[in-house]
């Protein structure tokens, strides 16, 4: 057999001639590569950072890297944009290094999002230690750190890599086990400083806050360093991260190899409701072309069932070969050795296909792959960079193909390229203010150390605060300070990643004498994934859920081999509790504040592989799940000869439309906001859209709706308006059942939002 | 010493101290609660220094004083033993220690956010000839750099004696010190003696906990009547701080006492359990004393015991006694009793002893009396026990029975040779 391996720009080519592809591809656009802008070494640099530099073939720094040691040098946080292979961690190893050779009891906490990160990054820095010949210690600092080195590390380490989680839960509350680190704390180094947005952004300005506070009781300053993605607010988001000014190096003196962006929309096959193809079905066969043209590939996925249902395509290309391990799925829910595993063959090459969520955006090292493609819209630019940035590292050519799905915002970025290619990125917001969040962090401040009586908390006034927790029995008031008085360990109480506290574990029961639990998941994303009879797809492998035991927090599933997945429907009911703000327009009202969320599944569907065909379905009983969170809502009066039903098929509608396109205003997931429609509100009886966070407590996203809900509708109509399909389609107003005038109503509903705020 | 040296010592002492000349943050004493006068009424003595007040509470006790089954007094008979018998072991202390038995109550488990509201000590007072107990009481936590300063911890040196207190109540010690450590003395570092360390020494497998009140019970005679459950004691304290009535608390200083006394008379009760013949104790306490002294290298006591217990007491109780003494067997090289001592131990002990006592057994018949069929017959048994065994990992498995069969593998080599060479 003779080898098929092909480079990018021959594939490329072929596929402009190729009559399948070429049809479909909309758009094709190059970037040339880019020179690098280099600088000297600072005159200041000591001369083992020299050595070391020299060793790796350094002989000067691209011109961030030098600002980035320049502000150190002056004692200034700053926070560096620094895209995917530019070299971004001598932004911060370099500062730190050298001040720890100036002053060897100095310490420096690097904070990466995930424990994955901190242990690649160990490795890194352990050789440049090596090549300076300096005796400076580093260690990771996790859950997995054996119990016999943490007492060294504690008391010797130089860099102490960790997570948030640990921060949080394993070092704060014990930081009295830590006074040298502590004590002569010089850096705190946060990595991947995006992917602190929402929820999780949340909790971890509040973990930096009560570190901020520990190291001003031990007498230490330490300087913020932040790496990030392209985000449109860097510097806010730091700054809201960290309650501390920062400088901003925007400008990345890093060579750029050529990349090839190919926009590829899946042909209509039903013309009246405007149906593609499914973008996975395309996906599969445009990988299967790189996979037989020798490219290692990374293919992104939004949901972790789609990476499997891929998986499972794509390992059929390989099902003739015996342990073939050359095509693997990767994403969260996975265990960690697993990981690994994968990690290390994408760099040792021996494997050549991976599919994965967006848990790959990060700086995982898992060398150079060749080609990139995104299936669907990632939801924000800042993804789209990042996940394109996994192919082509250094200088090599790279291919990026984006496929996209029939959603509105696919449907409008696959049109619009210039909207991923040239405008400005999402902003990314995290809400400290979150009461709920607060609180829980202040008690584990209080914990950590006690409050007097006119201390503040970051940058909150707390004394109330305290006072309420005093009557909830968790602090005690004495002549001078306010002390934690509980046998509880508060910092236990709260998991930073998701706001609902508990995991559901997925216990494999295929073969009764070894059970094994298999992975994990968040409470919300079980009610939809994990019901009894849901297929859960785990490695490609299929497994039926026999028994969901939600009190205990546990799915015992089986593996099955059935050709259908299963699709989970949520019915939500939402009463106002608060307004906080409001804008009356003549016949209509904008507010934003509190509201009660009543979530309810109600049925799944069984969806066949490959036609999408419903097969079946069955009730889901849970229990309905209720929170409290913010809302934008907006009501208004309709003209009277509407029917209820046509009312209910328009804003439903316009709600689907709106929800679509939030995500290109603010850096947020699609299901991170929901909009929903009530016909008649509990509250004041009138047609009422809500917009609302999806997390208990609220993150800021629905009050920055409220300040652009102008430029939302206006969008919104624009692209409903533009869309091709003659009554609603999924790209823009949601697939329709019959054929009637939804699609003008939805038009009609947002013309008269749009004229009322106008 | 030169002249020139001693100075130049002199002079980094001096450079030190110019050093750390580091400003204190002046320090605020803090005002007392207002329970501080029914706190007294409930019978806490108030005590005032510069840091602060505290609440104490002392007890005397004569050296005839009985707890359970001891007096205080015989912790100096059990002493003059440890010097006449075992000076080296672990747990010996020596006369001239300040011997400090102490214990503490806290608010919780763990963490910056655990108070210690209790401490207690109780030890010997030579100018008075009694046991002198003391306990402080953490007035409220403002106040606590008074309560830890007037400890004197940072002062005194002390032999401590503790259950858990080795990591438990010493650690956490540490971390109220680091807490308050602009205000305090450097926390001295003291010799420490846990006593639920050699209590497991010698009570596995004979008590089903190691709990100080089980102990207490089963072992030293004393039975508490109105006691609190000690898991209850940070709802105590802070029920006292938030109402100001101490009546509960007083229970609580009452369990911390009782924890103290016990202290005494189980280090009595240990040491003599040591160095006394074989009387009321279980073959598995005396067997755990025996396999003790062995770990600790005194290999000739520990014979002497597990001896003394194969004889004392009936077979079905003297497995273990046998399958440790037959290892002692072995190492003098009384190959025909370890044999037996091996054989003896197989009816009685868990599979994964018998495993090893197939396997010793095996070893001996083989390379010291060259008996290989009967090596071979106990390695078909080791072989055979393997199958049935669950608690091992299966690389674990694998590995062992490779070995096993490497064993029988050579056996039959050696047996085919010698057939062969008879013939």
């Amino acid at each position: 057999m003779f080898s098929k391996k092909k480079t990018i720009s021959q594939l490329v080519e072929e596929w402009q001639y190729d009559e399948e592809l070429k049809q479909n591809i909309v758009a094709m656009h190059t970037i040339e590569e880019k020179q690098a802008q280099y600088a000297q070494f600072p005159s200041s640099l000591h001369p083992s950072i020299v050595k070391a530099l020299h060793g790796r073939g350094i002989h000067q720094l691209y011109i961030h890297q030098r600002q980035a040691y320049d502000f150190a040098e002056q004692q200034k946080n700053f926070t560096a944009i620094t895209p995917t292979a530019s070299g971004k961690s001598y932004c911060y190893h370099l500062p730190v290094l050298q001040k720890i050779l100036e002053d060897p009891s100095s310490r420096a906490i690097y904070l990466f999002p995930t424990k994955a990160l901190a242990q690649d990054q160990k490795s890194d820095l352990n050789e440049l230690i090596e090549l300076m010949e300096e005796d400076i210690l580093s260690y990771t600092y996790d859950g997995d750190t054996a119990p016999g080195i943490r007492q060294k590390i504690r008391k010797a380490g130089h860099i102490v890599m960790t997570n948030p989680d640990m921060l949080h839960s394993g070092i704060l509350p014990h930081h009295t086990k830590w006074v040298s680190l502590f004590e002569n704390l010089k850096y705190i180094v946060i990595d991947e400083l995006h992917t602190y947005k929402g929820v999780f952004g949340s909790h971890v300005a509040h973990v930096i806050r009560r570190l901020l506070r520990i190291c001003e009781f031990y007498g230490s300053k330490p300087i913020f360093i932040c790496t990030s993605a392209t985000i449109k607010n860097p510097k806010e988001l730091a700054e809201s991260l960290t309650n501390s000014k920062h400088e901003l190096i925007e400008k990345s003196g890093a060579p750029v190899g050529k990349k090839t962006f190919i926009f590829y929309n899946p042909p209509i096959v039903h013309p009246t409701f405007g149906v593609r193809r499914s973008a996975v079905l395309e996906v599969r066969d445009i990988s299967k072309r790189l996979f037989e043209a020798g490219i290692q590939t990374i293919i992104f996925a939004k949901s972790r069932v789609r990476v499997e249902m891929l998986v499972t395509y794509l390992k059929s290309l390989t099902s003739k070969k015996i342990m073939d391990e050359s095509i693997q799925g990767y994403r969260g829910g996975y265990l960690p050795s697993e990981r690994r595993e994968i990690e290390k063959g994408l760099r040792s090459g021996s494997i050549q296909m991976v599919v994965s969520t967006n848990a790959l955006e990060l700086g995982v090292d898992i060398g150079q792959l060749q080609a990139c493609i995104m299936t669907g819209y990632p939801g924000n630019i800042a993804s789209a960079w990042q996940q394109a940035g996994r192919a082509g590292r250094r200088q090599d050519e790279a291919l990026i193909v984006y496929v996209a799905q029939s959603t509105a915002l696919d449907q409008y970025v696959v049109q619009n390229p210039s909207y991923l290619l040239g405008s400005s990125p999402e902003e990314a917001r995290i809400n400290p203010e979150n009461i709920l969040i607060l609180m829980e962090h202040l008690k584990c401040a209080a914990f950590e150390l006690p409050f007097s009586m006119d201390d503040s908390y970051g940058e909150f006034e707390i004394q109330e605060l305290l006072a309420y927790l005093e009557d909830e029995g968790v602090l005690v008031r004495t002549s001078t300070k306010w002390h934690w008085m509980s046998d509880r360990f508060p910092a236990h109480e709260i998991s930073l990643r998701s706001a609902a506290q508990e995991n559901v574990v997925i216990i494999d029961i295929s073969t009764p004498a070894n059970t094994k639990v298999i992975g994990e998941m968040d409470t919300y994303s079980a009610m939809t994934l994990l019901h009894e009879e849901a297929i859960y797809l785990h490695q490609g492998l299929q497994f039926q859920v026999e028994k969901l035991d939600w009190e205990e927090k546990k799915a015992f599933v089986r593996e099955v081999d059935v050709d259908y997945f299963t699709d989970a429907n949520l019915a939500v009911e939402l009463k106002v509790l608060s307004e906080d703000k409001s804008a009356p327009f003549k016949n209509a009202t904008v507010s934003f504040g509190d509201v009660s969320i009543l979530a309810i599944p109600t049925i799944f569907k069984k969806i066949r592989f490959n036609t999408h065909d419903n097969i079946g379905s069955g009730p889901i009983s849970i229990p309905p799940m209720e929170m409290h969170t913010n809302a934008t809502w907006m009501s208004f009066e309709l003209p009277n000869d509407w029917t209820e039903e046509q009312l209910t098929d328009a804003l439903t509608g316009a709600a689907y439309a709106m929800g679509s396109f939030i995500p290109l205003f603010i850096h947020c997931d699609r299901s991170d906001v929901s909009v929903v429609p009530q016909v008649k509100a509990v509250h004041n009886e009138k047609p009422t859209l809500f917009i609302y966070d999806s997390y208990p407590g609220g993150i800021g996203l629905s009050e920055r709706v409220y300040d652009i809900l102008l430029s939302l509708l206006e969008r919104t109509a624009q692209h409903v308006t533009n869309c091709p399909c003659q009554q609603g389609c999924p790209s823009c107003i949601g697939a329709q059942d019959s054929i009637g005038e939804s699609k003008k109503q939805v038009l009609k509903v947002l013309d008269i939002l749009i004229s009322e705020m106008m | 010493m030169s002249y020139e040296n001693k100075l130049l010592q002199m002079k980094k002492l001096l450079g030190k101290k110019t050093g750390q000349k580091q400003e204190k943050p002046t320090f605020i004493k803090p005002d007392p609660p207002f329970y501080s006068e029914q706190w007294q009424q409930a019978g806490l003595k108030w005590i005032e220094n510069e840091f602060g007040m505290l609440f104490k509470r002392e007890v005397h006790y004569s050296l005839d004083y009985k707890h359970g089954d001891y007096r205080l007094g015989e912790l100096f008979n059990a002493l003059k033993r440890w010097k006449y018998e075992a000076d080296d072991h672990p747990f010996a202390i020596d006369e001239q220690e300040t011997i400090v038995f102490f214990d503490t109550e806290t608010t919780g488990l763990k963490g910056a956010g655990t108070h210690i509201f209790l401490l207690g000590f109780l030890q010997f007072d030579e100018e008075e000839e009694q046991f002198t107990l003391t306990q402080y009481v953490l007035s409220d936590p403002s106040n606590e750099v008074a309560f830890l300063f007037e400890s004197k911890l940072w002062q005194k040196d002390a032999t401590i004696v503790s259950y858990n207190g080795k990591s438990f109540d010493w650690p956490q010690l540490q971390v109220r010190w680091t807490l308050n450590k602009q205000h305090l003395p450097p926390l001295k570092t003291q010799r420490q003696i846990d006593l639920l360390h050699s209590s497991k020494r010698l009570w596995k497998d004979d008590l089903s906990r190691m709990k100080l009140t089980q102990v207490e019970q089963d072992k030293l005679g004393f039975y508490r009547k109105g006691d609190i459950p000690g898991h209850l004691a940070p709802i105590i304290y802070f029920d006292a701080i938030k109402s100001g009535n101490a009546e509960t608390l007083m229970k609580v200083l009452l369990h911390n006492e009782w924890d103290l006394l016990s202290l005494i008379t189980l280090y009595i009760h240990s040491t003599n359990l040591l160095f006394d013949a074989i009387s009321t104790e279980s073959a598995t306490t005396y067997t755990n004393i025996g396999k003790w002294f062995g770990d600790l290298k005194k290999q000739q006591t520990s014979a002497e015991i597990l001896q003394e217990v194969t004889k004392h007491f009936n077979a079905e109780e003297t497995g273990y006694a046998h399958f440790y003494l037959a290892y002692e067997l072995k190492r003098v090289g009384e190959v025909k009793l370890a044999i037996e001592s091996f054989q003896s131990a197989l009816p009685t002990i868990t599979r994964e002893k018998k495993l090893l006592a197939y396997e010793q057994l095996a070893i001996l018949y083989e390379h010291q009396l060259k008996d290989y069929e009967q090596a071979m017959v106990f390695s078909e048994k080791g072989l055979e026990l393997l199958q049935q065994i669950s608690f091992i990992k299966e690389t674990q498995l694998l590995n062992k029975q490779r070995n096993w069969h490497k064993r029988l593998g050579r056996l039959d080599n050696k047996m085919n040779k010698n057939n062969s060479n008879k013939d």
